[in-house]
């Protein structure tokens, strides 16, 4: 498999799933900068805890919740 | 442990010296990491604790001795981030620092994420003052098996770095020491790569990550607060168990014993009879009479109000510390999407139910203004302040559980509907939902009972002025016979249009002092029979929908400008009588009786 087929935005991973930040996706909102201001940032790992009714994943060692437009824009590689 | 002034002796001291002004010390870190701890325990001055992010929204100053200098400690509100887009309470953070407002920073940060702190020391060092960093929670990050290289992090910045469990009291000897030792923080801007770089490779030095030892307990709890399957269940829970407390034990065990009791039996039974050697019928009346400072304006406060407060703030600084109140806006998220917020805002709203004036100030942690301008505008309409929900449940209460339900009901229809209109027609963007989960904490004792204490304090002192004036107020229009003129005039609206007994309309004069108060009146008036039940749900929707109290009024202009006050003020008074009619006419013509 290669790399770029493990690449799954949050949006789309079970809970229980963990795996490693790749890309957070650019655009006009300053999401990107946001996210990264609280740890959301290539290189870091997550876990993904709950995806109802909202989407809640681990970070670094802090629990964050975001709505599914924010998590579709964080592609995460999968362990 | 070496003494510190002998240390101060053989160190160089750039801290003493002349100076026109006490040196400032800013504490600045990440939302929720501790700071007013730290605050509180270097200045001994208490300010708001809690466990979650956004808890200060405002800067606070206090005075400490630190060795032989008197410093001016500054707590500011918790920043992501000092560049790029910035959120209302994070831009008086750095408004502060750029402004010069301190010559010296102490960077608070939680052990746990080093990566986030050190993405903050990093944009810190580009203010180029002299710093110290605390690593905060110590305790905690090693139970979850992170164990941070503090010498080594100390010698890559520059600064000293202190290992620190603020409310115990642990690292604070050292920080005072290292107070006199600050220095320029070397991160990325030295070394020529962006900030997130550099935190990136910092972090991955100086920090390890082991096996997690956290408690099952903890875990489990965090996990079933947020799932719905379990989270439903426990808010429900939660609810009921603030109702037992608050509506059941406080309004009607503790406002028994004290309003027939206390008030009942003695005090206004005493006051009476010493007034009666006052000589003037009117001065008399003025303590004592049907507008009586004391058989009115204190029975109201004291009797009434003061037990529900008490132990609604006693189980609402809970919820607080126990980081329970966050985990909320996962479920509201939706809901609060479709009033043109977000689940962020589930914070205000839910703080509103302690004090509207002090929500309307954080709703600063909201991103955008049209969110604070519709969150200040909901907090105002409609979400019911500990004092008022008081008064609610006693009323409610007594009548029938169906009363209660159709008050919220329609309380909750309203704030739904006015924020969806609001979406709709105000201009501006909702900002996404993005929001920190604070560890779920065993609440500590000692701070709930400060935290309940200062809350207490603080509405006696201004609440019950307020209460008093309004009191005076009615004592004086009645003497002047306007009271009557008032309720003349208000009558084809009170009486015509809600249906209400002549008599309400002084309570609504007193209602736009504080709702509360007015509230109060009602519930009187409710108790000795001059309301039809029907009558007491309507007066009191109409009541909740009024603005709360001056403070608070004062406190949208303050914030949102006079204009925007003038024009919420108008909007949530159309609203809340026209629901008020509306109702009326529903319950009447469905012949409900409760």
């Amino acid at each position: 498999m290669s790399p770029s087929d493990r690449l799954r935005p949050l949006s789309l991973l079970k809970p229980g799933t963990r795996g490693r930040i790749a890309r957070v996706t650019r655009d006009l909102t300053h999401r990107a900068e946001r996210l990264a201001a609280m740890g959301v940032s290539p290189g870091a790992t997550v876990t993904v805890l709950q995806t109802f009714p909202g989407i809640v994943f681990e970070c670094d060692q802090t629990e964050l919740a975001v709505e599914r437009l924010v998590a579709r824009s964080i592609l995460v590689e999968v362990l | 442990m070496p003494c510190p002034y002998a240390i101060a002796d053989l160190m160089p001291r750039p801290l003493l010296r002349l100076r026109a002004h006490p040196l400032r010390i800013a504490l600045v870190g990440n939302p929720n990491v501790g700071k007013s701890v730290i605050f509180g325990r270097l200045t001994g001055r208490y300010v708001t604790v809690s466990n979650y992010p956004g808890t200060t929204v405002a800067v606070t100053r206090g005075r400490a001795t630190v060795g032989a200098e008197v410093c001016d400690i500054i707590d500011t509100p918790g920043v992501n981030a000092l560049e790029g887009p910035l959120s209302e309470d994070e831009k008086v953070t750095r408004d502060l620092l750029q402004s010069g407002g301190a010559e010296l920073v102490v960077q608070v940060a939680d052990a746990r994420n080093l990566r986030r702190a050190l993405m903050l020391t990093s944009q810190l060092a580009d203010f180029k003052l002299p710093m110290i960093l605390v690593l905060n929670m110590i305790d905690e990050a090693r139970a979850r098996g992170v164990d941070v290289d503090a010498a080594g992090l100390a010698e890559q910045l520059g600064v000293p770095v202190i290992e620190a469990v603020a409310p115990e009291g642990r690292g604070l000897a050292e920080l005072r020491n290292a107070l006199a030792t600050p220095a320029r923080a070397r991160a990325a801007r030295e070394e020529g790569v962006p900030h997130l770089q550099w935190a990136d490779e910092s972090a991955a030095r100086f920090r390890t990550v082991g096996q997690l030892t956290l408690g099952r307990f903890q875990e489990w709890l965090g996990r079933a607060v947020r799932e719905p399957l379990t989270g439903l269940p426990i808010l429900l829970v939660v609810l009921y168990a603030t109702y037992l407390f608050v509506g059941v034990f406080g309004a009607q065990t503790l406002v028994g014993l004290l309003e027939q009791g206390l008030f009942g039996t003695y005090l206004n039974p005493w006051a009476t009879a010493a007034a009666s050697y006052i000589p003037f019928a009117a001065a008399r009346d003025f303590f004592v009479g049907q507008y009586g400072l004391i058989t009115m304006g204190l029975t109201y406060a004291i009797a009434i109000v003061l037990p529900v407060v008490t132990t609604f703030f006693f189980i609402f600084g809970f919820l607080e510390d126990s980081g329970y109140i966050p985990r909320l806006a996962i479920f509201s998220d939706r809901l609060f999407r479709a009033m043109g917020l977000n689940g962020k805002a589930v914070l205000p709203m839910v703080l509103g139910l302690g004090c509207d004036t002090m929500a309307t100030m954080t709703t600063r942690i909201l991103a955008t203004p049209k969110e604070r301008l519709i969150a200040i505008m909901l907090l105002a309409l409609g979400v019911p302040c500990s004092a008022q929900l008081a008064t609610i449940m006693g009323i409610l209460g007594g009548i029938s559980f169906a009363a209660l339900v159709t008050l919220f009901g329609v309380v909750l229809f309203q704030i739904v509907l006015v924020g969806f209109l609001a979406a709709q027609v105000l201009p501006g963007e909702r900002s996404e939902f993005i929001m920190e989960l604070p560890p779920m904490r065993m609440p500590r004792l000692r701070n709930l009972l400060t935290k309940t204490l200062l809350r207490v304090r603080w509405y006696l002192g201004e609440a019950v002025p307020l209460f008093l004036i309004g009191t005076v107020l009615l004592f004086v229009l009645d003497r002047f016979g306007a009271l009557g003129g008032l309720a003349a005039a208000a009558k084809p609206l009170v009486t015509g249009i809600l249906g209400l007994p002549p008599k309400a309309a002084e309570v609504f004069v007193m209602g736009f002092l504080r709702r509360d108060y007015g509230a109060a009146g009602l519930f009187l008036m409710a108790r000795d029979g001059a309301l039809t039940h029907v009558q007491a749900v309507v007066a009191l929707t109409v009541m909740t929908l009024f603005v709360p109290c001056v403070a608070n009024f004062l406190m949208i202009v303050k914030e949102r400008g006079l204009r925007i006050g003038l024009a919420i003020l108008t909007v949530v008074t159309a609203i809340a009588v026209g629901t008020g009619a509306l109702l009326n006419a529903a319950l009447r013509f469905l012949h409900v009786a409760f």
